[in-house]
């Protein structure tokens, strides 16, 4: 059952199974695998079934450090969370994502890619992607065109899967709905995490206008987001004073983002050269795919890099296949088509028209090239870009913490001081030579170095994606929970989320996330903490 | 159109037969005959005359990632053994052929060298550089 709190005239109180906040991804897929298992679930969530302006400017707050990010627009608060506009691109981490690396300081997570595999084989239909396969020789007679000969030794291709993308709401509102072991509250705004000694005792929630809620659970989930997590934890500190799971002063530290750049280019000796594997998307065996190019694990703990998966962005000579029209604009005008051709009426309608017509140039550019692809050849490949989301190193200065503004519950709003280190470039750097001596060695060509020496790092914008704010680690002094997502200090509450990465590898993370969900599911349920109950009004 | 009789059969294979016989001949009697060596400048025939080159050269030259003294340079570059059997070829496609030889094992072996970005060969740039001293140090 689904229920709007705003609906309610008096303020209730609950009990259940397992009480999680936060109706994104993580936390739908984790209240479906729960109710799967047979576990009671309460599901809460902030926000409604769209956008709505005043539960989103509950996640305004300000940017110090790197100024090329933002703390509220990436996100939305709403039902589904941030899979409502996400790209839909999915990898797992690799195996030396997990490892403890003498090159990358605070790297090592307590668990092993190992122990993530059969979740990641779970997280895929979730995400509607292909089988759990991203090596490269298993597709390869299924693609629509040949790798570049590279030596194996030198640099491997990277494949990585493209879900729709997935909206969680369109696809599991219903779901969620009509599940009987599922009790979902839109509009439900956590305000508080009432402790008992280490444990929980129970969660408050409010709507906007005031209507109260409180859930008492056997376990509580907070699946929040990367940044939300952490503030909630600081903000809860009526019973500890440096907020919950505070104890070490970690909670929001080591705030991690991946590099988005096109940095550098490959320039290619042979005027045939047959990019299509690595012109955007292609489709495998009824799978889109999308292939990169990036270095043996090997290497990188030989070199002691940072990991990265490096995409090729063809410049050909036809000009009309150049993307450069891309902008928001552009964006919000493909959005408005997509809806209309669905038969729905787009998301956001007028801040998506007004963005169109604002980028109206670029918008009519895009209109003409995509009409002339239609008949006209891409000519030859001149060269290839580089675009990444690359990997940045641990570092407990990058972070998020309260300022002095109040959102309307009271609750202090997050500054998002991101820092890069000029460390973080360099490794990609070395990692675009090593790709350059792969092509050079090939006599495929020669790639130019966008990275100076020393690095801009003005040339990095956010991925979009909010990590490490809750660290996991065995060590209490070193990370916010536990190898099962738990906090270290409070017996029943748990993180769920990317707020748990230790490391962020260079894979999109959401796929990781679900992974981690669905772990983290199987843990609650073994456990047997978990108890179902009834719903009861005051 | 003529009938092709036995006698005209065994002259066309008789003179394709003496061709390939001449031919593989003379390239096995051509390992012993003395010739004379191509000087190092015709190496730099493999470098394009154009702007790019010339600027590479001067910037390898300037950044010190090359010797400023030509006879130095052709040391340094007559050390690297595609380089060498380059050297003593005076085939201009063969020679070609062996640089480009060369500037891949450079990049094998991890020898490269960056200039305004362009991640090279050494090779390749120290021939740019050598075109560039060749050149009386123009452009």
């Amino acid at each position: 059952m689904i229920f709007d709190l705003n609906s309610f005239d008096s303020d209730q109180s609950i009990t259940g199974g397992i009480c999680i906040t936060g109706a994104g991804p993580a936390g739908i897929t984790l209240a479906l695998e729960l109710a799967g298992r047979g576990i009671d679930v309460i599901l809460l969530e902030s926000g409604g079934k769209g956008f709505e302006a005043e539960t989103q400017s509950l996640y305004d707050g300000e940017v110090a450090g790197d100024l090329n990010t933002d703390v509220s627009s990436s996100r939305l608060r709403e039902f589904g969370g941030t899979s409502q506009h996400w790209t839909g691109l999915c990898a797992p981490l690799q195996p030396i994502d997990f490892e403890k690396r003498p090159g990358v300081p605070h790297s090592g997570w307590p668990i092993t890619r190992a122990d993530l595999d059969p979740y990641y084989a779970r997280a895929q239909p979730y995400l509607q992607l292909g089988p759990f396969d991203y090596d490269f020789q298993s597709w390869k007679d299924a693609l629509p065109g040949p790798g570049l000969p590279l030596d194996p030794a030198l640099v491997i291709d990277a494949v990585y899967q493209q879900s729709p993308p997935t909206r969680f709401y369109e696809t599991y509102w219903t779901t969620i709905k009509t599940n009987p072991r599922i009790r979902c509250y839109i509009h439900a705004n956590l305000i508080d995490i009432a402790l008992d000694g280490e444990a929980v005792a129970h969660c408050d929630f409010s709507t906007l206008d005031g209507r109260k809620l409180t859930v008492e659970a056997t376990n509580y989930v907070v699946a929040c987001g990367g940044i939300e997590n952490a503030r909630i934890l600081l903000n809860c500190n009526r019973q500890r004073a440096q907020g919950i799971g505070n104890e070490h002063g970690l909670v929001g530290r080591y705030y991690m983002d991946h590099l988005n750049c096109e940095a550098g280019a490959i320039l290619f000796a042979d005027n045939n050269i047959n990019l299509t594997l690595y012109d955007g998307f292609v489709e495998a065996d009824g799978t889109a795919l999308q292939v990169g190019l990036k270095l043996p694990s090997e290497t990188m703990r030989r070199e002691g890099l940072l990991n990265n998966t490096a995409f090729l962005v063809p410049a050909y000579e036809n000009k009309n296949f150049s993307n450069d029209f891309r902008n928001h604009g552009w964006v919000s005008f493909s959005n408005i088509v997509k809806a209309f051709a669905h038969g729905e009426v787009p998301d956001r309608f007028a801040e998506n028209i007004c963005n169109a017509t604002e980028d109206a140039d670029a918008v009519a550019i895009g209109i003409y090239r995509h009409v002339v692809r239609s008949f006209a050849s891409t000519g030859r490949a001149l060269a290839a870009g580089l675009r990444q989301d690359a990997e940045q190193s641990p570092n407990p200065d990058s972070r998020v913490f309260p300022n002095e503004e109040t959102d309307p519950f009271g609750w202090r709003r997050i500054t998002l001081d991101w820092q890069i280190a000029p460390s973080d470039l360099d490794s990609l750097r070395r990692t675009h030579e090593l790709i350059g001596a792969a092509v050079g060695a090939a006599g495929l060509g020669r790639v130019h170095i966008g990275i100076t020496d020393p690095p801009d790092l003005g040339i990095v914008y956010t991925g979009y994606h909010h990590m490490g704010t809750t660290r996991m680690s065995e060590d209490p002094h070193k990370g916010v929970v536990d190898r099962n997502c738990r906090v270290h200090s409070v017996k029943n509450l748990y993180m769920a989320g990317s707020s748990v990465f230790t490391t962020a590898g260079t894979a999109n993370p959401t796929l990781t996330i679900v992974a981690l969900a669905a772990r983290l599911a199987d843990h609650l349920a073994d456990t047997g903490t978990a108890r179902t109950g009834a719903a009861k009004r005051s | 159109m003529g009938r092709i009789t036995r006698r005209l059969a065994l002259g066309i294979a008789g003179v394709a037969g003496f061709g390939v016989v001449a031919y593989g001949g003379t390239l096995v009697a051509c390992r012993f005959v003395p010739r004379k060596h191509p000087s190092f400048f015709a190496l730099l025939d493999a470098v394009p005359d154009d702007e790019t080159a010339r600027r590479v050269g001067k910037a390898m030259v300037a950044s010190g990632h090359a010797p400023s003294d030509l006879r130095d340079l052709a040391t340094l570059l007559s050390e690297r053994p595609h380089i060498r059997a380059a050297l003593v070829t005076d085939c201009p496609a063969t020679r070609k052929r062996l640089v480009q030889t060369q500037c891949r094992a450079d990049f094998a072996e991890g020898r490269m060298v960056s200039v305004e970005g362009w991640l090279l060969s050494q090779t390749e740039a120290d021939l740019c550089a050598a075109a560039w001293l060749a050149g009386g140090r123009t452009g």
